[in-house]
Order: C-alpha cells, then structure tokens, then sequence
C-alpha cells in the first residue's frame, strides 16, 4: 500500500470501517447462535418415568427470562427478585409436596435474540420443569413456539400481549398472567367516552404488540376522540419528534401504552415542549414510586416535587403499596421482610409475587404427581376459581388462555390512588364491560401464606 | 410548528453527534485509528460525573472532574493498551479497542449498577418562551450546541495554527518521518488520545444532560456518530460538526413523520448513498493520484 498517496489510503480507510463494522456484528449473531444445539440428557429416562424433567423427589426446577440490564431493566428488574422471595417462603415452609423450588433467572436485557439463547440455556442445559413469569412483549414473542414444540409449561407470561393466552389451540403450553392490553384499552377507552366525551385524545405507543393491543381496545369505544398516534421504538430514547406531533395535533388528553423509561422521557420530553396534556399510562409503564426516582435530579426547577406523575390516570389490577392495610399487601410485606434482601418493597416486588403465588396455587391444585402435562390441565380446569390477590378473576380455560378479567381505573396522587371506577371486567373482541361481582377482590390470603393442597 | 420543535429537536440530536463525531475525528487525525471504545470511555467518565452530583457537587465540578478523568483515561490507554500491541497490522489496535468497549461496560455495571438514573442539565431543559408558545430547544440545548461549536474551534485551531497541532497531524501523517524530523511521536500520539478523550468525556456529558444514564446509554449514539463522522470525512472537525447537524435533522424528520422504526434504517441509507457518490466523505480535500 506504500506506494499509494497517503490521502487515498484514508478513503479506503474510512470504507473499511463498514465492513468491520459489519464483521463485529456477524461475529456477535454467531456467538448468539452457539447457544442452540447443545446436548440434550433426558432425565426422564434417567430415573426411569417416574418423574418429570426439572422435577424430582425434593425440587422443582423453574426458569424465567427478565430484562436485569438495558432500557426495560427499570421496574422490571425488581420482578425476579419479588418472585424469588416468595418461592424462598414458600421453601421455608416445607415446599410444595415437601420439593423445594428452585427458581433460576437469566438476564435477557429486553432483546429478543438473548431471549432466545437464554430460553435454550434454560430448556435444554437447565431442564427446568416450567418457564415462569418470561417477561416482555417483543421477547417472549421470540421462545414461545420454542417452548411449546418442548412441550414446556409457560406460564404467566409478564406481558399483556393477546399472543399469549387467545389462540390454546396454537400454545397449549402458554398461559397469561395479567390483564391483557386489548381489555385495559377498552376499559379506559369506555371511562374517557363516559366522563371525557369532550377530550382530544393522542395514543403514545409502543411499536409492537404492546401499543397496537391496546390501541385496538382504546379505539373500540373512542375512535372519533383520537387526533393523534404517535410510536416510539424502544431503545431509540429520543422521543422529541412524537411529542411535537402530539402537542401539534392538539390533543389534550395522551393515553401511553409504553414501559416505565419512557413514561420518564415523554414525560421529560413534553416539559421541554411546554406541553401539558392530561396523561393516562397503562398499569405497566405507571409506576409513580419507580418514574419519581427517574426523574429524581429534575425533581428541583424542571419537574415538580413529590409525586412526578400526581393527577395522571392508571389502571390497577392487584393491590399495591398505596394500600398498606390491604391483607395481601401485609403478607407480601412480611414476606419481603423475611427474605432479608435490600431495597423496599416496591409494586414490582408484588406483582412478581402475585405471580409466585398463582403458580404455587397451580402446583398445589395439581397435587403431588407432578407433570407438565398434568398442570396445564390442571390450570385449564380451576384456574378460573384460582382466587389470590388478583382484583379479578382469570379467564383460564380449555379454550382461553387469557389472564385477569380486569382491571379499575384510578388517578395517582403521590404515591396514592384515588378510584376513580370500581373493577370492571371483559374480555377481548366484542365482550360486554361489566363490574365485577365475583367478590375477587374480597380474597383473603390463607393463614399461612401459602396456598392449601388441592 | 411541528415542523419547527421537530428540527429545533434535530439541531440538539445533530449536536450530541457531531460532538462525539469531533472526538473519533481527533483522535483519527493524531492517531490513524478508529476508536469504538470511545462511547464506553465517555459513559464511565459520564457516571462518574453523577456520583459527584449525587454526593452534593456542582454539575461545573463534577463536569470539570470528568472532563479531566477522560484526560487521564485516553492517556492511560494509549501508554498502557493501545502502544503495547502489535502494530504492524492496522486492525490490531482497532480490535483492541472493541475488547475495551466490552470490558468497560461490564466494569461499569459492576462499579456504577446498571440502573437508569436522571442526570441533571447545566441550565432548565424547558423551552424558551416566546409570545405564549414554547419552542422546542431551552437553555441547556442552546449551551449543548455552543460547547461543541467552540470545541470544533479550539480543534481547528489546535491543527492548523499550532506547532503542537502540526507535531500531531506528522506522527500520524507518517511515524519514521516524524521521528526523523525530531517530533517525539510517542508522546504525541498519547496527547492525541488523551485529548480525544476529552472532547468524548463532553459529549457524554451533553449526551447525558436532561436524560438517562446507565451503562449503555451511549450505545445508540456509537452508530449515528460513526455516520456523522465519516459524512465528514472524518478527517475534518468542521466536517463531523455538520455531518452531526445533518444526520440529526434527517433522523428527527424520518422519526416524526415518516416512523421511528425507520431511524437506524435511514442512518444507514444515508451512510450507504454517501460512501456509494463521495466515498471520502463530503469534506474531504481533492484527492491527487500519483501516477
């Protein structure tokens, strides 16, 4: 290359730097991919039928996937480890059927192609027994087929996509948790049509299934109130040009169907717009303690004090902190007192308990011969009665996989809620809004803490 | 009005690139080599910014602090890492420097935790005011997009009217020449990463001002640097500041009107036609061939 003008070889620089660019990328696809393949021992063979894969005579043996790092880890990293402190109360207190749950996370950081790699990782090297509480939208999306042709019990995803729960024909293994996305839509939908005829309304969303879900419930019963909506890419963190559309389309009321960093950014973004809409976030993206702290160094000058979200609308679907008299509430205290980790008990401690203890509830019911097999029927069959914190009931059955029936819309006022609806329950497509009058909500916990043997 | 708060959002976009465009092209124009750990550097010094404000400094000190621990920084990896291998390949140091980009994100999480946390604006991040509407651009913008136009000074300064300047360009322009004209190279190419790193500590911090920090959080900012950069030529400061500036309006106009999921595919669009109809960037000089 000596002979070359310096200058020229600078060009051919500056193009290689595409080609490597690219080669770093294909280098950390194939790393990605290594994960697939590996050798697989059937332990069921091993001990001869008599037990399940990731069951044996003292343990079971569970998997999760949550976003510990990246833009989704706030909030949501705190899941994983409220679950933990309930399987370890639950292991305190002799188990389930005297076996010990073994609980194992794996940090996917809210990107699909680690999903994968850490789902493979924990069928195949793992063997866990069942996938519980898998976290996010465009993540689980990558697994569930995945997990299915295993044949491996996928329960309770932690997102409220349709996917999961409306098609059992499809994934006979795979079953919800929360309410989905499409029946919040509906119900906030029916509220703003109700008590906001008059509202300009502006949808900020998610681009996937989060945002279009919940679109699809909201638009139901308010179509003609919608003047705007915006997309936000998750990952990219400027949402400048969103809230400039929002704010130029007039609208005076944003519902945001997003995750709790970007509640924080549209939130940030729209003070620099001087842009002061009414807002409602979806459950999900709402938590005022967790968007508080975000916005902690902006709390002076910029962002008001205290409660960065008072005055905005939410939905609710278990109790949370803001309601410390609430017997669910006190266990999970107690629970998270006793496991002796640090930090607070946060209302992502206790939705990740709330999942614990509906999975328990499933082992429980589905008695001492455990089997894959055998739990998803056993879900299909009770889990409507299951009872638990949820304000509602789940929809389980042979033909819905879908999780709690509904949800109740309330206004945040620091890091209290005012109910502004009772609990309402539906369904997806064209089902009726109706309250609830199961008496679901009225559910105490058992004495013990842990649900009774079925 | 739309239209405008969509570019005025473009114009501070276009600044935080064309900042860290000025340090890949400082530290290409001294050393000849590209430096993917520039992000990670600039987030670690970012961090450590925070933890002085959290322990009760003033953004000023906790700016200063970490505009001088990226002085520390680049030096110390120059004279300990990027000198120390083998360099009769080009790609070996570049290769290096992707390792670095790992090994500090990790250190990072470890050290700092991998939590979003709020970093504080050197002035208010809500828009100016002006007859009853607000614009989408506020003091803390406006002192984004000077610090790195008076950066892009000081560096065009620094390279074309200084015996330093020159020292620098001729130990990257060819060592054994350099060395036979009595520049001692060595240092030079250490200056030359150390203050690469200062400009890229600068643009961590006007990154970070009224937004989130964690360890990844220049992540995104790697790419649409690098395009800025090489939309320069990234051989000129001039260069990178308006490659930066346009790559912003454009990625802010594809997000508001055409879709945010198409802002990397646009990036790269824009990257592609750019080294497809003028492969040495738009401020390249003539070339001359020999022939």
């Amino acid at each position: 290359m000596t002979h070359l003008d310096p200058r020229r070889r600078r060009g051919a620089r500056a193009v290689r730097l595409g080609s490597l660019t690219a080669a770093a990328t294909a280098l950390t696809l194939g790393l990605a991919a290594c994960g697939a393949g590996a050798d697989r021992e059937s332990s069921t063979e091993e001990s001869g039928g008599a037990t399940e894969t990731g069951v044996t005579e003292d343990s079971i043996k569970i998997g999760a996937h949550f976003p510990l790092t990246g833009v989704a880890a706030p909030g949501y990293s705190e899941i994983p480890t409220g679950a933990k402190a309930y399987f370890d109360y639950v292991n305190e207190n002799g188990g389930v059927y005297d076996r010990q749950i073994e609980y194992l996370v794996e940090d996917d950081g809210y990107n699909p192609s680690n999903t994968s790699r850490v789902t493979d990782q924990l069928v195949l090297e793992d063997e866990i027994f069942a996938m519980v509480g898998g976290l996010g939208t465009p993540t689980h999306s990558a697994v569930i087929d995945f997990l299915n042709q295993e044949q491996v019990p996928d329960m309770f995803v932690s997102s409220g996509a349709l996917a999961w729960g409306e098609d059992p024909e499809t994934n006979p293994y795979t079953f919800s948790w929360q309410p989905d996305y499409e029946i919040e839509g509906k119900i906030i939908g029916q509220y703003i049509a109700e008590n906001m005829p008059d509202a300009k309304v502006g949808l900020f969303l998610q681009d996937d299934d989060f945002g279009d879900d919940g679109e699809a419930g909201v638009r139901q019963y308010i179509d003609d109130q919608i003047v705007e909506s915006v997309r936000y890419t998750s990952g990219n963190t400027d949402v400048g040009p969103q809230i400039a559309a929002l704010q130029a389309s007039g609208a005076d009321l944003v519902l945001g169907f997003n995750v709790p960093s970007y509640t924080a950014l549209s939130q940030l973004t729209a003070q620099q717009l001087g842009y002061e809409p009414d807002w409602y976030y979806s459950n999900v993206g709402s938590d005022p303690a967790l968007v508080g702290s975000l916005l902690e160094q902006f709390s002076e000058g910029a962002v008001d004090g205290g409660g960065a979200l008072d005055g905005v609308m939410t939905s609710e679907y278990i109790p949370g902190t803001d309601q410390p008299d609430d017997p669910w509430v006190q266990l999970w205290q107690e629970v998270w007192d006793a496991s002796g980790e640090e930090g607070e008990l946060t209302n992502y401690r206790i939705y990740g308990m709330s999942q614990a203890y509906a999975f328990t509830q499933a082992l429980m019911a589905t008695g001492p011969d455990l089997t894959r097999d055998g739990l998803v029927e056993t879900v299909e069959e009770i889990g409507a009665d299951l009872g638990g914190p949820p304000l509602a009931p789940f929809r389980f059955s042979a033909d819905s996989h879908m999780g709690i029936s509904g949800v109740r819309i309330v206004e945040l006022q620091g890091n209290d809620t005012e109910e502004l609806t009772p609990v309402l329950v539906t369904d997806i497509g064209d089902a009726p809004i109706e309250e609830e009058s199961s008496g679901s909500a009225d559910d105490a916990p058992p004495e013990s803490g842990i649900p009774e043997e079925g | 009005m739309q239209l405008l708060n969509t570019l005025l959002s473009g114009l501070t976009l276009g600044a935080v690139y064309a900042a860290f465009a000025l340090a890949l092209v400082l530290i290409w124009r001294s050393t000849r080599i590209v430096n993917f750990a520039q992000a990670p550097m600039a987030m670690v010094t970012t961090l450590l910014a925070l933890e002085l404000i959290d322990a009760g400094y003033s953004y000023w000190v906790a700016g200063a602090v970490a505009l001088f621990a990226g002085l520390v920084l680049g030096a110390a990896v120059e004279f300990l890492l990027i000198r120390r291998v083998d360099q009769s390949s080009e790609i070996n140091p570049v290769i290096l420097t992707l390792g670095l980009f790992v090994a500090l994100h990790a250190a990072a999480a470890i050290i700092f935790s991998s939590q979003f946390r709020s970093f504080p604006a050197p002035f208010s991040i809500r828009g100016l005011e002006v007859g009853g509407t607000t614009f989408g651009i506020g003091p803390a913008d406006l002192f984004a997009i000077g610090a790195v136009v008076v950066t892009m000074g000081l560096l065009v300064l620094l390279f074309r009217f200084t015996d330093v300047g020159l020292k620098m360009r001729a130990s990257a322009f060819n060592q054994e020449v350099a060395k036979l004209l009595g520049v001692r190279v060595g240092s030079m190419l250490t200056l030359g990463w150390a203050l690469a790193a200062v400009v890229g500590s600068l643009s961590g911090l006007l990154i970070a001002g009224g937004g989130l920090v964690h360890p990844g959080y220049m992540d995104p900012v790697v790419v649409y640097g690098f395009v800025a950069a090489v939309l320069g030529g990234l051989d000129s400061p001039v260069g990178a500041v308006v490659g930066g500036l346009v790559l912003g309006l454009s990625l802010s106009l594809v997000s508001g009107y055409v879709g945010s999921q198409l802002v990397p595919l646009a990036a790269l669009v824009i990257l592609m036609l750019l080294l497809t109809l003028k492969p040495a960037g738009l401020f390249s000089q003539a070339q001359a061939r020999r022939v």
